[in-house]
């Protein structure tokens, strides 16, 4: 159970629940979530329509500042209905356990790997993406 | 008669294998206890990957996606094998081994160029000493297969299958059905055939399509399938392990019962060659005595 806001007056709460293959990262209760969409960010609150959406790389935002969750979100989908948020991730990192400078390392290598042929370089591409994205939820964290 | 202190030895050797024992199936139980623990968190997100292809379905979209399709024509294939790294668990790994090398011989006929790849040094050796090299072995599976390491495997696959490198993906393994029940099963997860979930999708007409879709179904849908392959690719490692430790634990239990009783049938054996011993002794002292008489 997270942050209990004085403003969140509306009769319900969003529950959100984090799942990847390994394990159930995270359920909780707020009233406001942000979510990195494939092409841009998703602000989620109570009473929100029926969805299903496909996610990028970026950051899963839970409550509001000072107590914000912020978790590194690596593809997958989500699906709102009756005011439950499921994320279904490859994978979920707390932004805390982010460490920037070994992820710098590997956005490095990823940019200097040579890539010929097309999917070779969807990969590279991708996996600077995702180097990208995690670099920016690790630095937004401090 | 036996000599007595031959058997005391071989009683006391038998009890120092049944603590081991003992304690190789009381890690087992352990072990498996975490690895079911993976095995559901991992059946929670498969159930709501299907939930999601079911809520695709009832939007009326044309379910088709390379990967669900099956090739007229199979030119190569891959035989995946997931055997355990360590032996001492009864028939698990010589069940495998048999019913990959069966697999391997029919698919070999059928697709000539055929690729061989196993996880677990067990069967590695399994199919070295029976003559089979595999193109590619593994053995940092062990009992905790991670997403990741799973996840790199698929999408080599993958990507290969797009390539047109791969047309039919095989994997042996063994299936976690119950706590008591685990076969052998054979199961082609390339071309996918289906999505688990076209089971009733026009039943209820009413709450068609109450979801809105971000970008688009299609867009998801090129998304879900891919990852419906990894998890279901990941599930057989999961299941493999769960089963791996069940095999270790339902083995060692015998073991230990085993020893048990043998060291009861030794003990009886070697109380009787003392008594005897002791009572030739006594005629050995007695006749002395007559004799003096």
């Amino acid at each position: 159970m997270a942050d209990h806001h004085p403003t969140s007056t509306l009769a319900a709460d969003l529950r959100v629940v984090v799942v990847t293959p390994e394990q159930t990262v995270l359920e909780t209760t707020t009233d406001f979530v942000a979510l990195p969409l494939y092409d841009g960010e998703l602000g989620v609150a109570p009473g929100h329509a029926p969805m299903i959406g496909r996610l990028g790389y970026g950051e899963l935002r839970i409550g509001h500042e000072p107590n914000v969750q912020r978790y590194y979100i690596d593809g997958g989908f989500v699906q709102v209905s009756d005011n439950v948020v499921s994320v279904l991730s490859n994978r979920a990192i707390p932004a805390a356990r982010l460490d920037a400078t070994a992820i710098e390392a590997s956005l490095q290598a990823a940019v200097a790997q040579p890539a010929a042929g097309e999917d070779q370089m969807a990969r590279r591409d991708r996996a600077v993406a995702q180097s990208r994205a995690q670099l920016q939820v690790a630095r937004g964290s401090k | 008669m036996a000599n007595p202190r031959a058997l005391d030895k071989r009683r006391k050797s038998i009890r120092n294998i049944r603590k081991i024992t003992r304690t190789m199936e009381l890690i087992a139980t352990a072990r498996f206890k975490k690895a079911m623990d993976r095995a559901s968190a991992a059946t929670a997100y498969t159930r709501r990957i299907t939930q999601l292809v079911s809520d695709l379905t009832r939007t009326g979209l044309e379910v088709s996606h390379p990967l669900l399709e099956k090739r007229d024509e199979v030119k190569n294939a891959t035989l995946l094998l997931l055997t355990a790294n360590r032996g001492l668990c009864g028939g698990f790994n010589g069940n495998l081994i048999r019913a990959g090398l069966q697999r391997y011989k029919e698919l070999k006929q059928e697709v000539p160029a055929l690729r061989l790849e196993i996880a677990g040094k067990r069967g590695i050796a399994g199919f070295k000493f029976r003559g089979f090299q595999p193109e590619e072995a593994y053995t940092h599976f062990e009992d905790k297969p991670t997403f990741d390491e799973v996840d790199a495997l698929a999408t080599r696959y993958l990507h290969e299958y797009e390539a047109g490198q791969l047309d039919r993906l095989d994997v042996v393994y063994m299936k976690f059905q119950s706590i008591a029940r685990q076969h052998v099963a054979v199961e082609t997860l390339l071309p996918l055939g289906s999505l688990g979930a076209e089971g009733r999708p026009a039943e209820e007409t009413a709450p068609q399509s109450q979801y809105e879709f971000l970008p688009s179904p299609e867009s998801i849908l090129e998304e879900v399938v891919p990852t419906s392959f990894k998890v279901r690719l990941f599930k057989c490692f999961l299941d493999s392990a769960v089963s791996e430790q069940i095999a270790r634990m339902v083995a060692m239990k015998s073991a230990t019962e085993n020893a048990g009783e043998l060291i009861k049938q030794l003990g009886m054996q070697y109380n009787r060659a003392r008594q005897g011993r002791i009572t030739s002794e006594l005629m050995d002292v007695i006749g002395g005595v007559e004799a003096l008489k």
